[in-house]
């Protein structure tokens, strides 16, 4: 198990935030001052923590988890398992924007929704350096909600990983991360190169509602 | 050891090592509930016990870390049946030893409110039960906590349901802050006010990196008051294999805490008993030194500790006295206006902030708690809370995050008798006014008598000095001129006789007089001078902070003036004459620009400056209906069409918000009641806490004239039906953003129709699709908050 802190991103993807504050085209200058601002008040409200260990895919209660997941850890023996969060700092700051100063809060809200992302990205790739170099290949991240597999499986992802006490990442009720802005996610090992299959629109959700396919585009692809 | 002895500092008291490690080393598979094992494998458990106590322990843990209801649900076990189990386990292995048991009790793993679901009194419930499961244990170990809140319940809950003595550790990162932020310092002050036995620090770290912040803490608790350290067996390894720091390393380690004024001391994950048989080495012998204690008076939020050894601002304005816009707010229960006032008393640098929420006709209680949670979900300030009503008292102090004071006590017998006992329950610091039945005394020395009387039956009541503030109280000059000096020299007297804080309300000096800002400036410089420490002011008043800030330079507290110079360079003072000359132009670019501009352009200030100016020749009803309305309807179809987005939307609607305070002020000031287009019930249901999306649709349902009656967020069914039974709203609105909480929000709607309230309801929600609002019996989907709107205006007949 390791225990990491990483530093955020350096450059948040702008154009992604943007995009999560509902802007489908070019933004005017005083929303980009507005991103801007809420990143600025979000970097020193955030502390990043992640967490992570390899264990068997055996091991893991991975029955009732649905077809994609399955698909995804296909040829995988080991698996690594992953929790990222950005703290309670952050969760702080939008409530109290979102009390105070909803224009700002909807800006932070995005700015951090991105940096989690990104820095999952980071996390992913370093990862896939780490185990490149001891012959290892590992799929793409995979997280509880994707597709057809369950919220659920958030819990224990967060049980093995001790999350709480590692790195402070609680799971509430319904499912729901807190701190707000985290990720869970699972990662396939293989001794042959892998990709993993993302779990794509077909059983998503979000399928009927999404604003992405209402313009004809995916998630991933923007 | 008897269990009376455990901290009359007469030896060191040895702790276990720890649980998980060895369980792990036997076996223990991951993910799997340790607590389980004493009912299936209670000779291995024994056998660990066992170990501990021939190391030298003489106290250790039971298996009952996480033996709440909620971690054992689904598990075919009872809280009542682990505890027991457990208890029984390590009461065998300390048989005939002299070694004592502790009911150990950890995180409930979910987070409290207000950054996570769980109810404040639903924690206090689940650490009943396990208190009361517990009670055939010797002491009670609260550990590995990181939220102060929860910490808060959990001693609550422990000396409300037993008389067992109740130890409290957190844990820290370097940084000496718990994963929600909670301080060393803030810990000390809260756990040690609220009646913990001993203190102390566990797990997260190794004993090198725990070293500087139990120093902070021996050095934040009263004198010899017991703390403890059990830390991991260093760091986890690079490569996962456990822990960095072999057991004579972990001895060297610890032998550093000594001198601290430590008095006991264990191991937490990666120790085993080897680690603690070198604890029995090290201390063998020995009696614990003295702690060096700072002694500071400290107020405190989890994130933020005040030390009130300067003249600390107190920010005054949450109070209804005499101010009708926020006596409506107050009516109203319209928390985002306290806020407001709140956030803007925080940036312009008060300290503390005053909460009086009191009105003849309100539920004050219930609004004290309902003010407190609110305040502290939002701002990081310490709350004095300011009440004569112990009711409504003891609704805050129970319901605060911290160490808050309280406002206040005064020389009364009833008073003092009913007040202090809730002060010294909640560790809270006090504020004693010098007045009787019989009134304010005129002379100092009068006063000085009261102050003295109060301090004595506050140390009585076992608050410590430190936390005592007395109020000499302001009498205005324009009425009682003689009695100014009379207030400054019982200051000087209550400080340097009796040694307490003082506190004073500066501002009542000049009342009933002109120019007064020039009378509370002198004042408030002579009572800093006599030895004021909390000063209840006005923060939006530039020249008191001045004021305050030129007399720390002037008494070399401001050291180099490094304040003053941050606070004031490049500026350049104006007498009023000049500033309301240079003011008049402004107003009038503001008027220039429309409202209506202001508002699609998103500008705040320029909008509500715009509002006030027409409302000098306009009735409200025509500002908002003929320009406020009509400018918002045209930000609205441009969001439609594609060619505004949310966030312009969004400001357009703050700043619409902002002309509406004006609007509301100029109708409060009348005397009349603001006139709504019709109520509407907004709340994101239970489970879920994503209310960004709820409150745009606040925004812009109040932009257009709603009453809206916001249930905030995790809100459960039968508080949407209560709040619609009670205000007769017509409209609900529901929020949920997760799959998982559609549910709730299908529970609410169900319950709403099955009380047989004639209301509609629209959800709206990321997950929610218009076949999905259907199935679910909602009359209204609303895809965004701008449809919200529509759909109000036309359910409510509004063009």
């Amino acid at each position: 198990m390791k225990i990491l802190q990483p530093p955020l991103p350096k450059e948040l993807d702008a154009a992604q935030a943007l995009r999560y504050m509902g802007c489908t085209q070019k933004a005017d200058p005083a929303t980009e001052a507005l991103l801007q601002k809420a990143e600025a008040l979000l970097r020193p409200a955030a502390q990043p923590h992640a967490v992570w260990m390899e264990c068997p895919v055996a091991e893991l209660p991975l029955q009732n988890t649905g077809s994609d997941l399955a698909r995804h850890l296909q040829g995988c023996e080991n698996a690594v398992l992953l929790a990222v969060t950005l703290g309670s700092g952050t969760d702080r700051l939008l409530q109290r924007l979102s009390a105070t100063e909803l224009p700002a809060a909807v800006a932070a809200d995005a700015a951090a929704s991105t940096l989690i992302e990104q820095l999952c990205d980071e996390i992913e790739r370093e990862l896939r350096r780490e185990y490149q170099a001891r012959g290892l290949y590992i799929t793409g991240r995979y997280s509880p909600g994707y597709g057809d597999c369950p919220l659920a499986l958030q819990s224990v992802f967060a049980a093995y990983l001790d999350t709480g006490r590692k790195i402070g990442l609680t799971v509430g009720g319904s499912g729901l991360l807190l701190p707000r802005k985290s990720v869970t996610a699972i990662l396939g090992i293989s001794q042959k190169p892998v990709t993993g299959y993302r779990a794509g629109c077909a059983h998503c959700v979000l399928q009927k509602t999404c604003q992405y396919r209402k313009r004809g585009v995916s998630c991933e692809q923007e | 050891m008897n269990r009376n002895d455990l901290f009359t500092r007469d030896k060191y008291v040895l702790l276990d090592g720890g649980m998980g490690t060895m369980l792990q080393a036997r076996g223990l598979k991951l993910g799997a509930r340790p607590e389980l094992l004493s009912i299936t494998e209670p000779e291995m458990l024994t056998g660990i016990h066992r170990e501990y106590v021939q190391a030298g322990a003489d106290i250790v843990y039971a298996n009952t870390f996480g033996a709440s209801a909620k971690k054992l649900e689904g598990s075919g076990y009872s809280v009542a049946q682990v505890i027991s189990a457990s208890l029984a386990c390590a009461r065998r292995a300390v048989q005939g030893t002299g070694a004592l048991v502790a009911l150990d009790v950890g995180p409930l793993g979910e987070l409290l409110e207000p950054a996570g679901t769980l109810k404040f009194e639903d924690a206090y419930r689940c650490f009943q039960e396990i208190v009361i499961a517990g009670a055939q244990a010797d002491v009670i170990v609260v550990e590995t906590m990181t939220d102060l809140y929860e910490v808060k319940a959990a001693i609550l809950a422990a000396k409300e349901n037993s008389t067992l003595p109740v130890m409290v550790s957190m844990s820290f990162e370097q940084n000496g802050r718990s994963f929600t932020g909670c301080t060393v310092e803030s810990f000390a002050a809260t756990a040690v006010g609220l009646g913990a036995d001993a203190v102390g620090i566990n797990c997260s770290l190794g004993p090198v990196e725990i070293l500087p912040l139990a120093q902070r803490l021996c050095q934040s608790v009263p004198k010899n008051f017991p703390v403890f350290v059990k830390p991991n067996a260093g760091l986890p390894r690079a490569d996962g294999s456990g822990y960095d720091i072999t057991p004579e390393m972990f001895r060297d380690a610890m032998a550093q805490y000594l001198p601290l004024g430590i008095c006991m001391l264990g191991g937490c994950c990666g120790t085993t008993p080897q680690y603690i048989g070198y604890l029995a080495q090290i201390t063998k012998g020995k009696a614990p030194q003295d702690t060096k204690p700072l002694q500071r008076s400290l107020l405190c939020t989890p994130v933020k500790t005040v030390d009130v050894c300067d003249v600390t601002v107190v920010g005054e304005r949450i109070n209804p006295t005499g101010k009708k816009r926020f006596q409506q707010a107050l009516r109203e229960r319209d928390m985002d206006y306290i806020l407001a006032q709140a956030v803007d008393q925080e940036s312009r640098g008060a300290q503390v902030l005053d909460v009086n929420v009191g009105l003849p006709d309100i539920d004050e209680p219930s609004l004290m708690e309902q003010t407190v949670k609110a305040l502290q979900s939002v701002v990081d300030l310490p709350l004095q809370l300011d009440s004569s009503n112990p009711a409504a008292l003891e609704r805050g102090l129970r319901a605060y995050n911290g160490k808050p004071i309280v406002n206040s006590v005064n020389g009364e017998e009833s008073v003092l008798r009913n007040i202090l006992p809730l002060c010294k329950k909640y560790g809270a610091a006090v504020v004693g006014l010098t007045l009787d039945q019989s009134g304010i005394p005129p002379k100092a020395e009068g006063r000085f008598a009261i102050a003295k009387r109060i301090t004595e039956a506050a140390l009585a009541a076992g608050i410590p000095r430190e936390d005592i503030y007395i109020d000499c109280l302001t009498l205005t000059a324009s009425a009682q001129q003689e009695a100014v000096v009379e207030t400054l020299k019982a200051i000087h007297m209550c400080k340097q006789q009796l040694g307490v804080r003082t506190v004073l309300g500066v501002s009542n000096i000049s009342f009933g007089l002109p120019c007064r800002t020039y009378l509370n400036t002198a004042f408030f410089t002579l009572a800093m001078y006599e030895g004021l420490d909390l000063a209840i002011i006005n923060p939006s008043s530039s020249e008191m902070m001045a004021a305050r800030a030129a007399f720390r330079v002037l008494t070399n507290r401001d050291a180099k003036s490094m304040d003053y110079v941050n606070a004031y360079a490049g500026m350049t003072t104006v007498s009023t004459l000049q500033a309301a000359g240079a003011a008049a132009p402004a107003v009038q670019d503001a008027a220039k620009g429309s409202l209506g501009a202001a508002i699609e352009k998103g500008l705040k200030s320029e909008a509500k400056a715009a509002a006030a100016e027409m409302l000098k020749t306009m009735q409200p009803l025509e500002v908002v209906d003929g320009h406020l309305i009509p400018a918002l309807d045209r930000v609205g179809e441009g969001f439609e069409a594609g060619k505004v987005f949310l966030p312009q939307l969004l400001q357009s609607a703050a700043a619409a918000q902002s002309a509406f305070e004006a609007v509301k002020d100029a109708i409060a000031a009348e005397g009349s009641a603001s006139e709504s287009k019709g109520k509407i019930v907004l709340a994101t249901v239970k489970g879920d806490i994503h209310d960004i999306g709820k409150n745009i649709v606040k925004v812009i349902l109040e932009n257009y004239g709603f009453t809206v009656l916001d249930l905030g967020r995790d809100v459960p069914p039968e508080a949407v039906v209560q709040a619609v039974r009670e205000s007769g709203a017509p409209l609900v609105g529901l929020s949920a953003l997760m799959t998982t909480t559609v549910k709730s929000m299908e529970e609410t709607i169900r319950a709403l129709h099955e009380s047989g309230l004639a209301c509609k309801v629209m959800v709206g929600g990321a997950v929610l699709t218009p076949e999905y609002a259907e199935m679910i019996g909602a009359d209204y989907y609303a895809k965004d908050a701008k449809r919200s709107a529509d759909i109000a205006k036309k359910l409510f007949g509004v063009n």
